[in-house]
């Protein structure tokens, strides 16, 4: 087992390691953040002195050393744009962020995993194809069009809501609607496959056999067992939720991570984008390692497959 | 009270020496000290960008219109420019003058003024402000100044190594430098640049009481100020989706919104109690990159001139900002020096066609690229369909902000063969800023695309002389070159539309966007809100 | 060498014909909502040149802009569906923009789907360090938002549709790469690959003759699901501002560009694309979901 978790870890550097590198190298192709903190008279010395002061002047091997140095230590960097450390900022809007993820990951379960229990139980039926809708509609709607009519129905016609930012729990209400809609989808089709195999299995035929009530043999059994990948799955989400909402946190004014990385690109601020996709990376390598372990302790024989 | 003896220098046209004796008979400033105390209401502002932290410091100026907005709700300067006053508003300075022959310039601090922690501003943190910036023009500043000298308690003087003609404009022109802004030395010095400006203090009429990065800035009415503050608190927020902002603005949850698009203008302008306030802005105007060469259609001074006769100013004027922008003759806005009035240009497609034929262009030539500033991929659309009816036939490229600039700095390597780009730029404090960067040859911006040589030539003229009467004469030559031989053809003033909610106490928009250089509503002190 | 029958899957379906045949006759069956609806829209991108009044990317001539649909006060039926804020007729726009939403979805679909399979089978199939970065280039790629992609791209060769295409690949084969490979995995324990190895056959006649055909079920179900998320990647680019570039007639692009007058009541410019998007999302999204259990009940998590 321990050398089963020794080995996990280590790819997972490996991917960290590949991630960071990548990053690395797109955003320094994306473009020179020179151009753009410089005004319209600027000479070259001006901008030789701004390069210099990020540490641009410096090859891009020395610069990949320098953040990976940094990395390991846990600093990430200073952003040129709000000439704060990375990490630091990225911890100031993790909360509102988090909050966010969870209340969408929420509603991602609330209207995606009913969904799939009614399509799995009840197969090609008017049931089935309404459920389907529900869930399939999140996903066939442009986010920013979907918060737009959310804000001009809840804020400016009915005055229920405020239109953007944070606050209490009314600011979260229309943004995690319409970013936890949109995973939905993948919920109820989790939900779904993993239900019908369950249900499909001895175990359940048994139960079955045993003159259990549907009712009870699929709420007690079935549901159950189907649970655990719907929230493996419900966890990689809420990574991706917290990091790379865009959308929506340009559209709700929402200050999280989402609206950090909007602006770091925009703004060609190597080091915020660098660290906010090694800080998703993370998070996903992190859940991913301790699925993996999770499961090994549960299944032994996965330990032996890879 | 003692204005600064600014009319008897010459070096200054009359138009700007006429506004300012109209601002000197209107603007009263009281002297009335605890003033912030009576202060009442909450202003709230949705703002269109993400703030960078850079704009709280006034040190690290970076030339563009938006950081004013901060350094004059936290910060004050010793002169700046307020409502019609171009440059020359009286603030932490009481007075000043620059002496006749331009080397020097001397400042006397008002009385008992104050920064946030309670510290007096003293003339040695004018200096401190003064010697260590480092912002916009910075290396302009340095290289004419000989050297700072504390005369006294209250006064300070300028020594410069030669005439330094500028010197006010741009020392007191807030979009265009900061090294008049002054911050507390002790301060700055203890916490360092990075970590003031993520908590300034500074001597304005607002201080800071919260600050998210990027998101969010919350201020209190300071009450050491000198003039009176009117709005208890004020709180900026971005809010970079447009039809979000007009949302905080119906349901009340904001009382000014900046920069309402196009096809809003109308309908906010219905809404019950909000008040638009179009304020011209920058200059739209159509360049013809590499035009100097003679295989270029553009080479030819008849086809820049069937451009300039096939863009319907007035229909770009209406779709794109409601009509409330302005079409212009000049692209130079009339609020900085030295620039010279030019009526509007006319439209006649008949006359462009002509024009075309006897340059060799009968059935009209392709446009490789037609390039509009990022975002305003509309207006190129419109010019393209517009240079269309006259046989022009131009396709639209458009390039992500970060790029297009670094395209446009890069030069002319960028704009191969045929191309019209569409930019638009904010002039501000002297035309001259304008063409050093956007149309000399080896300019920030303009690089290769343009190089005009005799123009240039003139340029350089200009920055050597001392004599205001031969810079002004140049001045007016240079521009008058440029809207002649159409090497640039001037299209419209963009009107920056921003709305005012109910809250707000006005009588016309104008009270709320009162200063003429900008597109902002400052001095914020002035604005008053209705106590709920 | 002999061809060996032990898949389990008919033999029909073994070939290129057989295959297409096989899906024309399990489109017959779809839900007829869905094949209509699709159809319809194909049918509509394939004759666009034909059926648009006008042209897409210039105004009207004569006409206003935010001209409203014909059934409204002030609306003509010579712009029956209304014209946008630069007076193009809205009804050709849509016709154009359902051939530019199905290249981009059809086309990043296929990038994607190309590059995950090709991936997947070769790190499957391969295993040992080739599967070991492979897949961890897949973990890696997860972290990496399409936006980033997509100025990178803009950058390096400026906007196009084209460019969308290959963002849009580069983002989505992931998912492809991890099911592929998983199903490669116990394929390639099976009796007739096996076999085939035994028999000499070279790795890549293997993986043609073997694992190739009995993944592409699988890698169909998941095309069919990638593309309404594609369509819908697509609009969300252009919302970024780096999505399709203007005046080429994208529903996703159109949506975007017009969001504003959603505030303003002209309702019609955001309804009619949100409305196309929509349709053609969720109208995949149910051929997929129905596609997967007509061909392989047994898979999982897609």
């Amino acid at each position: 087992m321990s050398q089963f978790i020794i080995r996990r870890v280590l790819y997972s550097v490996v991917t960290l390691l590949i991630l960071s590198a990548t990053i690395f190298l797109i955003v320094r192709l994306t473009g020179d953040p020179v151009a753009l903190m410089a005004e319209a008279s600027a000479r070259p010395e001006d901008l030789e002195r701004i390069r210099h002061q990020w540490g641009l002047d410096r090859s891009w091997p020395v610069q990949y050393v320098t953040f990976m140095q940094n990395a390991f230590t846990g600093e990430l960097g200073k952003s040129f744009n709000y000439r704060l450390p990375v990490s630091e900022l990225y911890f100031q809007r993790l909360p509102n962020s988090l909050t966010l993820g969870l209340a969408a990951t929420l509603i991602s379960l609330l209207i995606g995993i009913p969904a799939g229990i009614i399509s799995a139980v009840k197969v090609n039926s008017g049931w089935d194809t309404v459920a389907k809708g529900v869930a399939l509609l999140g996903l066939s709607i442009p986010g920013f069009w979907l918060g737009l009519v959310l804000i001009l129905v809840f804020s400016v016609w009915l005055r229920w809501l405020p239109t953007s930012g944070s606050g209490d729990w009314r600011h979260v209400v229309m943004p995690a609607l319409a970013l936890g809609w949109y995973f939905a989808a993948s919920m109820l089709r989790l939900t779904r496959s993993s239900m019908l195999e369950v249900l499909g299995s001895e175990y359940i035929k048994l139960a079955r056999l045993k003159g259990l009530p549907d009712f009870v043999v699929i709420a007690m059994h079935a549901f159950k067992n189907a649970l655990i990948p719907v929230f493996t799955l419900a966890g990689v989400n809420m990574v991706v939720m917290v990091n790379a909402a865009v959308i929506i946190e340009v559209i709700f004014a929402w200050p999280g991570i989402g609206r950090l990385l909007y602006e770091g690109i925009f703004q060609r601020d190597f080091p915020l984008v660098q660290g906010v996709v090694v800080m998703a990376g993370f998070m996903i390598v992190v859940i991913n390692l301790l699925v993996d372990i999770l499961y090994a302790i549960i299944d032994p024989r996965i330990r032996l497959t890879r | 009270m003692q204005r600064p003896r600014f009319e008897a220098y010459s070096a200054f046209n009359l138009i700007a020496v006429a506004l300012i004796l109209i601002a000197a008979t209107s603007t009263a400033i009281p002297f009335a000290a605890p003033a912030g105390a009576a202060a009442k209401g909450k202003l709230v502002l949705a703002w269109h960008a993400g703030f960078a932290s850079r704009w709280l410091d006034p040190q690290e100026h970076d030339g563009t219109a938006t950081p004013d907005n901060f350094f004059t709700a936290i910060h004050d300067a010793l002169i700046k420019n307020q409502g019609t006053e171009l440059y020359d508003h009286p603030a932490l300075a009481e007075h000043f003058s620059v002496a006749p022959d331009a080397k020097s310039a001397t400042f006397t601090l008002r009385r008992g003024t104050r920064f946030h922690n309670g510290d007096p501003v003293t003339p040695q943190d004018v200096k401190f402000s003064y010697e260590n910036y480092r912002g916009a023009k910075a290396d302009v500043f340095k290289k004419k100044t000989e050297r700072v000298d504390i005369v006294d308690d209250r006064t300070i003087r300028f020594v410069f190594k030669e005439p330094f003609l500028d010197f006010a404009i741009l020392f007191g022109t807030a979009n265009v430098a900061g090294p008049a802004w002054v911050v507390p030395e002790k301060y700055y010095k203890q916490v360092g640049p990075d970590a003031f400006k993520q908590k300034p203090i500074g001597a304005g009429p607002y201080k800071l009481v919260r600050h998210e990065p990027g998101v969010r800035v919350e201020l209190e009415a300071f009450d050491g100020y000198y003039r009176p503050v009117n709005a208890k608190q004020l709180v900026m927020i971005a809010v970079p989706e447009a039809a979000t902002r007009v949302a905080m603005l119906e349901r009340g949850e904001a009382d000014i919104v900046y920069n309402v698009p196009g096809e809003l203008i109308t309908k906010v302008g219905k809404l019950p109690g909000v008040t638009l306030a179009p304020v011209l802005s920058g200059s739209f105007f159509i360049e013809f990159a590499g035009f100097q060469d003679p295989k270029n259609p553009f080479h030819d001074k008849r086809v820049r001139e069937a451009v300039s006769l096939a863009v319907d100013r007035r229909a770009m004027n209406q779709a794109e900002t409601a009509g409330m922008g302005k079409p212009t003759g000049n692209w130079i806005n009339n609020d900085v020096q030295y620039a010279i009035e030019w009526p509007e240009f006319p439209r006649n497609v008949d006359r462009a066609k002509q024009l075309l034929r006897e340059a060799g262009y009968p059935n009209g030539f392709d446009v490789d690229w037609v390039t509009p500033l990022p975002t305003f991929y509309s207006r190129g659309e419109r010019l393209i369909a517009q240079l269309r009816e006259v046989g022009i036939r131009g396709r639209l490229q458009t390039m992500e902000r970060g790029i297009y600039f670094q395209r446009l700095q890069a030069g002319l390597k960028e704009f191969p063969g045929t191309q019209i780009i569409l930019h638009g730029v904010r002039i501000a404090g002297s035309w001259s800023f304008w063409y050093e960067g956007h149309f000399k040859c080896g300019g920030f911006n303009s690089r290769d695309r343009i190089c005009v040589k005799d123009l240039d030539g003139k340029f350089d003229q200009y920055e050597r002389s001392t004599n205001p009467a031969e810079r002004k004469k140049l001045a007016e030559e240079i521009q008058r070159g440029i809207l002649e031989n159409y090497y640039l053809v001037p299209v419209f003033r963009h009107a920056f539309v921003n709305a005012i909610g109910p809250r707000v106490v006005l009588q016309k928009w104008q009270d709320v966007f009162p200063t003429i250089t900008t597109g902002y509503a400052y001095p914020w002190e002035d604005i008053k809100v209705k106590d709920q | 060498m002999a061809t060996i029958p032990a898949n389990t899957r008919l033999a029909a379906e073994r070939t290129w014909t057989g295959r297409l045949a096989a899906l024309v006759k399990a489109a017959r069956e779809a839900p007829l909502a869905v094949v209509v609806i699709l159809g319809g829209l194909i049918l509509v991108a394939a004759l666009a040149d034909l059926i648009a009044p006008y042209d897409p990317t210039l105004p009207v001539k004569g006409a206003e802009i935010f001209a409203p649909p014909f059934w409204m006060e002030g609306g003509s039926l010579a712009t029956p569906l209304g014209t946008d804020f630069q007076g193009r007729d809205i009804l050709s726009r849509l016709i154009y923009g359902a051939r530019v939403s199905l290249i981009v979805g059809l086309m990043g679909t296929l990038v994607a789907g190309g590059i995950g399979t090709a991936l997947g089978i070769v790190s499957g199939y391969l295993g040992g360090w080739v599967d070991q970065i492979i897949m961890r280039v897949t973990d890696a790629w997860l972290a990496l938002p399409a936006i980033v992609f997509a100025i990178f791209l803009a950058a390096m060769i400026g906007p196009s549709m084209w460019n969308i295409i290959v963002i849009l690949g580069a983002v989505y084969w992931t998912r492809y790469a991890r099911v592929i490979r998983g199903e490669v995995l116990s394929l390639r324990e099976r009796d007739f690959v096996k076999l085939a190895e035994i028999a000499g056959a070279s790795k890549l006649r293997v993986i043609k003759k073997h694992i190739l055909p009995n993944v592409l079920n699988t890698a169909t179900v998941l095309a069919s699901l990638t593309v309404g998320v594609v369509i819908i990647a697509e609009a969300s680019l252009s919302f970024l501002g780096v999505g399709v570039p203007p005046p080429q007639p994208a529903w996703g692009l159109m949506l975007s560009e017009a969001r504003p007058t959603l505030m303003a009541g002209q309702w019609w410019l955001t309804v009619f694309p949100g409305a196309c998007i929509l349709l053609i999302v969720l109208a995949t999204q149910l051929f997929g979901d129905w596609l997967r259990v007509r061909l392989d009940p047994q898979t999982r998590n897609l």
